[in-house]
């Protein structure tokens, strides 16, 4: 106890190192709260707001389709052959190439009303993925996996939607059923089809990330059939999520109970864009300016060998070592959770209030994100004073420290492939900052799963995990050089 | 050789030197005495021109040290022993030292023997003794074979030989005709070294005398007689001393050399059995000066 | 005279530091050794095409302890004070270790290059070795050492420094990445030593700015921090 005092008042009575700590904070703050980006997001009078589309789960989602639909009062069933789904791919303006994305959607919905984000449940054929039941925009499940024409059927029972496939109208298999609470006693109905951006990774000098472009999808149904509890009334078109303004959709062609319906857009969860993630860009510079501290709190005691007046005070050197990782740790975990949480808080408000579309995040994705900001700085500063340790010299510490976390992540953003970035983040240091990952990944939606767009390939307490194994053995290294080593 | 003039330095609010004055001359040993923060090494490092002076100036050969080429042919310096790069060996740390000053290698091999190094050129200087880097600081300060050299504390950490053979080195270089200027914050180091002192204190010059005036100043001239008869302190007096009873049958008497007294006591007849003249040593006579200039003194120890 | 002097004195401090040789090496392999894996993990898939001198991202790591010592050392050892008593005119002596700095320097990074562009033509079926990025790749390299080293002259404490030529390596392309408005992307694209200094590298048709313009960007930073660095060392107390 009373080493880890005597470390403490050693670590807090060094002007530099209380300047180091209130930089590291300085540094995460300034580039948190920096206006440095603007969006068009409610500049042009109230249409302009960005209302983030929020799901059924309070998180935030894609809602956009094309749906030719009719009430259903209470329970009851439809069901619809799709004969082919086709598409095109806009590489830009007028360049348009035949094409279907493989997360092309056409199939039937039940959804509690038409304002985007309100429940639903459907089954659908894809692009390349067969029959799928979705709900709820973040929920999938798998059909049979055939090509070609497909029964789909789709039934209310209470709360409780059932889905079904066939391949020939009259062998059904049941795909699921989920029970989507608080379904009103008339829903809407219908047949959708949309089609989500095709994304591709892209590589321009020395920049990495994804670029895409909409494409658009129609679906040709026939023999749409409703069962019980029908109003029967006539098929009604909306574009929910308002109708595509990159493309001229065609409106649907009804031709008795057979109908071509085009769509493009998307129904599911977000996908990546600007997020909480951003407010934090200044924990790189931060964490350079903790690792600093972390090494010089080593190798200072070297170079004027203060460090035999530590042990002649303190002759158990581990007990040191662990001490000193202790204040260093706890210091700049503190630090970092309190500069992490004031960017996070009003960080996002700047970002907004300049019109940027923010990503909505749950409040326990926020308080992963700082506590996870905090931790990543304090086992750094860990991890560079045991490289003082081991190599004495705070240059060289400060410099490896740097090159181990830091440049894997640099690498993995702006010159390697998907693949190679996403292993190098398994492995290396740089996998802690999985613990600032404010977006999810989803199977059921195609996208550039790329650091760069800020997906990691390891779960957050997984990539702490990571820097921490490191950590443990550097100072155990560190460890073993000290017992044995003559000060 | 060096000449310091009205030097003033401040460091934040702290005084170092306060008006700084005195002069080194050639051919004798200079010794630079004051407590612990008396502005020694201020004054060296303004002189080198490490530290620039807020006012006054300090010349060597009548130039400021910043103008002089090659700088270590007029005055060579040792400031701390300590400044090294340790992963250097000693040989190398002179031949750079040697090519900044357009010398070559085998003036190193010279002043390595000359310091009594030469066994241990190729040696990392980092493992060195205190001692053997003062020896490495002075070869250093040798390699210009400079007129004057000015070195910060070389006693320091020395062993009693070494102290010996610093004192001899030091004697020598004066005797070759050399200025010598050495710092020391114990006065006994330099006795039988320094022939001149100039001792300062919280900045300036307190005293700046050769080590003889120093001494008879410090004993004040005073001189000891040991006598039976009644009328030696009438006698004396009238001959113009003056007298102190000391109590046991000692007079203790100023203003008179000591062959003046024995004179007077003969013609007059009075038997005496004691002459001496009271010997101050060069530390009484610096703690006398620095009384009221040390800047930390210690508690009383009672 | 007294330049050369003082030039001749640093070459042979930096010929007897035990540490030049092996940093030197390490440029050299940690350049190439960069290079050679990312081009490994790009050969089978969609690389841009400057990947071959990718190297210089840890290389210039390696440079910046090289440059950041041979000031920093004097400072932690308090050798300065021998270093100016010897050569008091001390512009002299930042010249000198600039030029010898630059010197180890070319050499090193020559090879490095060399031995990227080699590994890049065996490996990356798409890449075609050209002058100008590799000429242009071992000058940046260069100035990322004097940009070190007039930023440690200036900052004094060696753990300082290097943390802020790592910062200005490495946070900054970060948080380039990051930006998204345009006006600001571009503009640190365009004014940031590294993205600036490492547009040399560029094969892009339409680069933010030139390569050579790009390296002139650098060249600037590296001038002011010498600049920052002479003044500190002419003013201040050593």
């Amino acid at each position: 106890m009373s080493i880890l005092h005597a470390e403490w008042t050693k670590f807090r009575s060094v002007r530099g190192w209380v300047l180091g700590l209130a930089a590291a904070a300085g540094l995460i703050l300034l580039f948190g709260l920096a206006p440095g980006m603007s969006g068009s997001c409610g500049k042009h009078g109230p249409a302009s707001a960005c209302t983030p589309t929020i799901g059924p789960g309070g998180e935030q989602v894609k809602d956009r389709f094309t749906f030719v639909h009719q009430p259903l009062a209470g329970d009851g069933s439809v069901s619809v052959r799709v004969t082919s789904l086709t598409g095109s791919i806009f590489d830009g303006p007028g360049a348009e190439r035949p094409g279907l994305a493989p997360w092309a959607k056409a199939g039937l919905m039940i959804k509690s009303g038409l304002t985007p984000g309100s429940a639903y449940a459907s089954v659908l054929l894809t692009g390349s993925h067969g029959v799928r039941m979705q709900w709820d925009y973040t929920h999938d499940k798998a059909g049979p996996s055939g090509f070609g024409p497909q029964w789909l059927r789709l039934s209310r029972t209470g709360e409780i939607v059932t889905t079904a496939s066939s391949t020939d109208g009259v062998t059904w298999t049941e795909i699921g059923a989920t029970r989507l609470a608080g379904l009103p006693a008339t829903t809407e109905v219908g047949l959708f089809v949309t089609a989500p951006e095709y994304t591709s990774e892209m590589h321009q000098g020395l920049l990495n990330g994804s670029q895409g472009g909409p494409t658009q999808a129609t679906g040709a149904f026939e023999q749409l059939t409703t069962g019980d509890g029908w109003t029967g009334a006539a098929w009604h078109t909306d574009w929910i999520g308002g109708r595509p303004d990159w493309t001229e959709l065609p409106d649907p062609q009804q031709q008795g109970a057979g109908f071509r319906v085009a769509g493009s857009g998307d129904v599911g969860p977000a996908g990546a864009g600007v997020s909480v993630t951003q407010t934090l860009v200044g924990t790189f510079t931060g964490l350079i300016a903790v690792v600093v501290l972390g090494a010089v709190a080593m190798s200072t005691e070297y170079r004027r060998g203060l460090i035999r007046t530590t042990f002649a005070a303190a002759p158990r050197r581990l007990r040191v070592l662990a001490a000193k990782a202790a204040v260093i740790g706890g210091a700049t975990f503190g630090i970092g959770v309190v500069a992490s949480a004031i960017v996070v808080v009003f960080g996002q408000r700047i970002l907004r209030a300049n019109g940027v579309a923010l990503l909505q995040s749950s409040a326990t994705t926020q308080v992963r994100i700082v506590a996870g900001t905090g931790a990543l700085l304090a086992v750094s500063a860990v991890l560079a004073l045991g490289l003082g340790a081991l190599l004495k010299r705070s240059v060289t510490a400060v410099t490896v420290a740097i090159v181990v976390i830091v440049l894997p992540y640099l690498l993995a953003v702006i010159v390697l492939p998907v693949e190679a970035a996403r292993r190098l983040l398994t492995f290396t240091p740089a996998a802690a900052f999985a613990l600032q990952q404010a977006v999810k990944q989803y199977p059921q939606v195609d996208d550039v799963y790329a650091p760069s767009a800020g997906y990691f390939p390891l779960a957050p307490w997984a990539g702490l995990a990571v820097l921490i194994g490191w950590t443990v053995v550097i100072l155990g290294a560190a460890a073993l050089l000290l017992r044995r080593r003559d000060v | 050789m060096i000449s310091v003039s009205g030097v003033r330095k401040r460091y934040g609010g702290a005084v170092a030197l306060d008006g700084m004055t005195f002069d080194v001359r050639a051919g004798q040993v200079t010794g630079f005495v004051g407590p612990n923060g008396a502005g020694k090494s201020t004054t060296m490092r303004v002189i080198l021109g490490l530290d620039a002076a807020d006012s006054g100036e300090a010349l060597v050969e009548g130039k400021r040290y910043r103008e002089l080429t090659d700088p270590m042919r007029h005055l060579g310096s040792l400031l701390d022993a300590g400044a090294l790069q340790p992963s250097r060996t000693a040989r190398n740390h002179l031949l750079w030292l040697a090519h900044s000053q357009g010398l070559g290698a085998r003036r190193v091999d010279e002043v390595l023997e000359q310091t009594g190094l030469g066994g241990v050129a190729r040696r990392r200087a980092g493992g060195f003794s205190l001692g053997m880097r003062q020896r490495l600081g002075i070869a250093a300060a040798l390699l210009g074979d400079p007129p004057a050299l000015m070195l910060d504390e070389p006693f320091n950490g020395m062993d009693p030989e070494g102290i010996i053979w610093m004192r001899g080195f030091l004697r020598s270089l004066a005797g070759q005709g050399r200025a010598v200027l050495v710092s020391s914050h114990l006065m006994g180091e330099l006795q039988g070294t320094a022939d001149h002192v100039i001792v300062i204190g919280r900045g300036r010059v307190i005293a700046d005398a050769t080590v003889a005036e120093l001494l008879r100043s410090a004993s004040g001239g005073r001189i000891t007689v040991r006598t039976q008869a009644p009328e030696a302190p009438e006698i004396l007096a009238a001959a113009g001393a003056a007298v102190v009873p000391t109590g046991d049958g000692g007079l203790s008497i100023a203003g008179l050399p000591a062959e003046a007294i024995a004179g007077v006591l003969q013609r007059h007849h009075v038997a005496f059995s004691e002459l001496a003249a009271h010997r101050a040593t060069l530390e009484d006579a610096y703690l006398e000066l620095t009384r009221d200039a040390v800047d930390y003194r210690a508690e009383d120890p009672r | 005279m007294s330049m050369r002097r003082a030039l001749h004195a640093e070459w042979t401090k930096a010929l007897t530091s035990p540490g030049t040789s092996g940093l030197l090496v390490m440029v050299i392999a940690g350049t190439a050794g960069l290079s050679g894996i990312v081009a490994a993990a790009c050969s089978g898939a969609t690389c841009g095409a400057d990947v071959a001198l990718t190297g210089v991202q840890l290389g210039q790591a390696i440079v910046a302890i090289l440059a950041v010592l041979v000031i920093g050392n004097e400072y932690s050892t308090g050798m300065i004070g021998v270093t100016l008593a010897a050569v008091p005119r001390r512009f002299l002596v930042l010249i000198g270790k600039a030029l010898v700095v630059a010197a180890g320097v070319t050499v090193a990074a020559t090879v490095a290059v060399a031995g990227s562009v080699a590994i890049g033509e065996t490996l990356l079926p798409a890449y075609h070795a050209t002058l100008r990025p590799a000429v242009g790749t071992v000058l940046y390299l260069v100035l990322i050492a004097l940009l070190s080293l007039g930023l440690a002259t200036a900052v004094r404490n060696p753990a300082a420094a290097i943390g802020t030529v790592l910062a200005l390596l490495y946070s900054v392309p970060i948080i380039v990445t990051v930006v998204t408005d345009p006006v600001w992307h571009d503009r640190l694209v365009k004014y940031a030593p590294v993205s600036a200094g490492l547009a040399v590298q560029s094969t892009e048709a339409d680069p933010l700015i030139g390569p050579w313009k790009g390296l002139g960007v650098l060249a600037l930073w590296t001038l002011a921090a010498l600049l920052a660095g002479a003044i500190t060392l002419q003013r201040r107390d050593a």
